[in-house]
């Protein structure tokens, strides 16, 4: 095991990794920017170097500094935590180059599923399903009538030279093809200049279902069952929650063979998730991998027992994984993004935190770096904290979520602690009924969909 | 029971080390200190004041007795913060994480001393970080008044290494 390792990130998940190293008596060291100089990962490292001003591409991107850090302080093994260099390959070659081990896979893996067409490749190549579709432009409706034949209805047509959501068409079916395909080509020359028109196969209500995998540098893989984040807004996951109310025994068991055929096609050591879209009809679909560790890996944790960020020091430091592949769990957890953020505007809302009381209780779990007085920096994520509820069935975890949301106090800045709370109420989700346009719905309060809100 | 000496000395070990207080109990007398630092902003030109409370008061007594509590409010000086900059100083800053040396190579002498005076753009040190030597200059025309850091000492970004009277 090492003797110190450096954690290359800041607030809750440098906390996070500050309190495994903890566990397994790991000397730690925080960087920080002049602006986290309060902040909690900085007063619970065993060391701290400041690294830089405020601008992440100044501090927490600097990859000069941090390696500079790593050696004033004797630190004999990085960890990147999420985000920041966190997927940079060149960042762990530096690492390797410099002797200083990397909590991590390869760099060779990170490039790997960096590119999401060779990620898709790769996919392909180890019989992962992929999202069909045509990857070059058509030569005419009859190309398209044949590529579609073969991906199955209803598809997307999209320019070639299109992007931000213009150029894209939706088409139910064979006859509606031709006409769609006539007007998306002029459509595409008038926005774009260029008529090409390619198409892929449209999943009208996905789920976002994620494997975690873990791996050892001896070959041994392993999944950990999956995590259902269907509930997200442009993109950005709200609320996450496992075992997924959609998958039955035998889904659970092909998707998580595939995510770990990916990996082994990649050549996967520590930890990683592989994404993928769940169709209403049961067919699942490659994503991407996200390789490294997490936002909602706590999920995970409650709901296996097992503490994911210990499992990548011991993959680092060579131990072998003796934990058995397959989703063994107990319960169900749900987890609430608690973003520093106005609930219905979603703009950030830093500053300083005047009051701040997490839940407590059975079941309940809260991941933070906040703290009363703390000042919320305006030069990073919104993210405050990680309300995760546990309980022995999904009714019982939304009780104690609800719960816990009711008892959070945190005063000073807007949170988004009532947003989840109308996730909460909603009848939608609370029948596990949600796919990726749930909170696109929530928000219109679209009214073919609203049921009658079930009382807290 | 304690002589004003000794309780004086006692709150300078306080305020020096920066320890949360101190409790001595006696047969026959408790201090107590409690020692309470005002944040520092390092960029400020404001030294670091402590105040303490002493608390002295008897050990508890023998059955049957009572004795008054004197509680004694004392404010002190603590040391003048290592890294602050006195009236009309400028500190020269590390602009980067690293190790400070004082002079080009181990047996050269050092770039500059106290005392010295230095042009804007004059090498006053080196910090070494991943094997490269970076070579920090003077912002200003003025007299060095202090170094901070010792050769050879890590220092990181922000951090003071020389304190600069400007002419």
């Amino acid at each position: 095991m090492f003797k110190k390792v450096l954690i290359a990130n800041r607030g809750e998940i440098a906390l996070r990794i500050i309190q495994a190293c903890r566990e397994l008596k790991v000397e730690t060291v925080a960087v920080h920017s002049t602006a986290d100089a309060d902040s909690l990962h900085v007063t619970y490292a065993d060391e701290a170097i400041c690294i830089g001003p405020p601008p992440s591409s100044e501090s927490y991107l600097n990859v000069s500094s941090i390696i500079a850090a790593a050696e004033i302080t004797g630190a004999d093994a990085v960890h990147p935590g999420y985000g920041f260099l966190a997927e940079s390959a060149a960042f762990a070659e530096v690492l390797e180059e410099c002797n200083l081990t990397w909590i991590g896979p390869t760099p060779a893996s990170i490039r790997m599923m960096g590119d999401k067409a060779k990620a898709r490749q790769t996919a392909a190549d180890a019989g992962v399903p992929v999202l069909p579709g045509s990857r070059e432009p058509l030569a005419d409706v009859q190309e398209g009538e044949k590529v579609a034949a073969e991906v199955g209805y209803p598809i997307m047509l999209k320019a070639a030279a299109g992007g931000g959501g213009r150029g894209m068409r939706i088409v139910q079916d064979r006859e509606a093809l031709e006409s769609q395909f006539a007007t998306a080509s002029e459509e595409a020359v008038k926005s774009f200049g260029d008529g090409s028109v390619y198409l892929e196969r449209y999943l009208v209500e996905p789920r976002h279902i994620e494997f975690q995998i873990v791996a050892d540098q001896f070959g041994k893989i392993i999944h950990l069952g999956e995590r259902d984040c269907s509930i997200q807004r442009r993109h950005q996951k709200l609320v996450e929650e496992s075992p997924s109310p959609a998958l039955t025994p035998l889904l659970r068991e092909q998707m998580g063979d595939a995510a770990i055929k990916l990996a082994a096609a990649a050549g996967y050591v520590n930890a990683g998730t592989v994404e993928f879209l769940l169709d209403h009809d049961g067919r699942f679909y490659f994503m991407e991998m996200n390789t490294r560790i997490q936002v909602e890996h706590p999920v995970t944790e409650m709901v296996t027992g097992l503490d994911l960020v210990k499992l990548q020091l011991h993959m680092a430091a060579g131990d072998r994984l003796t934990v058995p592949s397959g989703f063994n769990a107990r319960g169900h957890a749900i987890e609430c993004r608690i973003n520093a953020e106005d609930p219905e505007r979603f703009t950030p809302s830093p500053g300083a935190i005047t009051t701040f009381h997490p839940p407590g209780g059975p079941g309940i779990r809260v991941d933070t770096h906040a703290y009363e007085d703390y000042v919320i920096p305006p030069y990073y994520d919104s993210l405050l904290a990680k309300l995760v509820a546990f309980g022995q069935d999904r009714d019982e975890a939304i009780a104690r979520m609800q719960r816990a949301l009711g008892f959070f106090v945190i005063e000073g800045v807007r949170t988004s602690v009532p947003l989840h709370q109308r996730i909460m109420q909603d009848a939608r989700f609370r029948a596990g009924n949600v796919s990726t346009r749930f909170m696109e719905r929530l928000l219109e309060g679209d009214p073919s969909e609203t049921s009658k809100p079930v009382e807290a | 029971m304690l002589t004003f000496e000794q309780i004086k000395e006692l709150i300078e070990l306080v305020c020096e080390r920066n320890l949360q207080g101190v409790e001595i109990e006696r047969a026959g007398f408790r201090v107590r200190i409690d020692g309470r630092t005002l944040a520092t902003n390092s960029s400020s030109t404001v030294g670091a004041t402590a105040a303490t409370a002493v608390q002295v008061s008897p050990a508890p007594p023998a059955a049957g007795q009572s004795v008054p509590v004197e509680e004694l409010a004392v404010a002190a000086e603590a040391p003048e913060e290592e890294s602050v900059a006195m009236d009309g100083q400028h500190l020269l800053r590390s602009p980067i994480v690293g190790t400070f040396y004082t002079s080009p190579s181990p047996d050269a002498d050092p770039y500059v001393k106290v005392g010295d005076r230095v042009k804007q753009g004059q090498v006053l040190c080196i910090v070494e970080a991943m094997k490269l030597m970076n070579e920090i200059e003077s912002d200003e025309d003025g007299m060095i008044e202090k170094v901070f850091p010792k050769n050879a000492q890590p220092v990181e970004y922000g951090e003071p290494l020389f304190a600069v009277r400007p002419d």
